[in-house]
């Protein structure tokens, strides 16, 4: 079975739980551990608060959140249209960031460790994706 | 997100409630700065994590960086009752490495 959700919602820091919350419930459908939905939150919390923070900034714009499931695969898909990554592969590198006296540099590394596939694609001033994808194995029931 | 910050000589401890997040952690960051800049005694951090109910790179960012400001007065960093869950945050985190995962606030404050 295929399964969808479409999400759109202000980039504003109040939204990083509502949208964890509801991609987890989304998520929920399979049969997936609690660890699991533990995994995606923080995956989503770090994908959006990226968005809220390097994304738009001082901006205002939206937050895309796709999330789809086919048979084992979570696909989610955390997209802004702000400011853009101009060198994507320093940005993947632990510990850095833009804001080094409030954020650790640790999103897409937690992305990365809690999904099975990380993708990133961008473009300054036009915005980003981020696409991650989580294998949920079927488990006997009992 | 709920917290409370109590000084008991050397130790600040603070007891959380909730989720720890992008939106949440200014205040609860202002609040830690606050006890710090007014217990300048303080050295050591306690962080009651037993009702956390989550918390990612930004609540870790806040916790980082109090930590910085004791470290210089040669401070230690605890954490209480972390679930395996939030151990594993922590320690992917590295947090592991500059801290300690221990039962009870008591078992910090009878070192001192």
């Amino acid at each position: 079975m295929k399964n969808w959700i479409e999400l759109v919602f202000p980039g504003t820091s109040i939204n990083v739980s509502f949208a964890r919350a509801v991609v987890a419930h989304f998520a929920a459908q399979l049969d997936i551990t609690l660890d699991e939905l533990e995994d995606i939150k923080v995956a989503v919390s770090e994908a959006v608060s990226n968005c809220v923070v390097h994304g738009y900034r001082e901006k205002e714009g939206n937050v895309v959140i796709r999330a789809s499931y086919e048979e084992s695969r979570l696909e989610i898909i955390v997209e802004d249209f702000g400011h853009g990554i101009p060198d994507i592969e320093v940005a993947q590198e632990t510990g850095y960031t833009t804001l080094p006296e409030e954020r650790m540099g640790l999103g897409l590394t937690f992305m990365r460790e809690y999904m099975d596939e990380l993708h990133i694609y961008s473009e300054v001033e036009v915005g980003t994706k981020v696409v991650m994808v989580k294998q949920i194995p079927a488990r006997q029931a009992g | 997100m709920q917290f409370n910050i109590t000084v008991i000589g050397q130790a600040l401890i603070a007891t959380l409630d909730g989720d720890l997040d992008l939106h949440t952690c200014p205040q609860f960051k202002d609040a830690l700065t606050k006890a710090l800049d007014t217990n300048s005694n303080v050295k050591n951090l306690v962080f009651d994590v037993q009702n956390l109910t989550f918390i990612d790179s930004s609540g870790l960012g806040v916790i980082l960086g109090r930590y910085r400001a004791v470290q210089a007065r040669g401070g230690k960093l605890f954490f209480v009752k972390a679930s395996p869950h939030m151990q594993r945050v922590l320690k992917l985190a590295g947090m592991h490495r500059i801290s300690e995962f221990v039962d009870s606030t008591t078992e910090v404050l009878n070192r001192a």
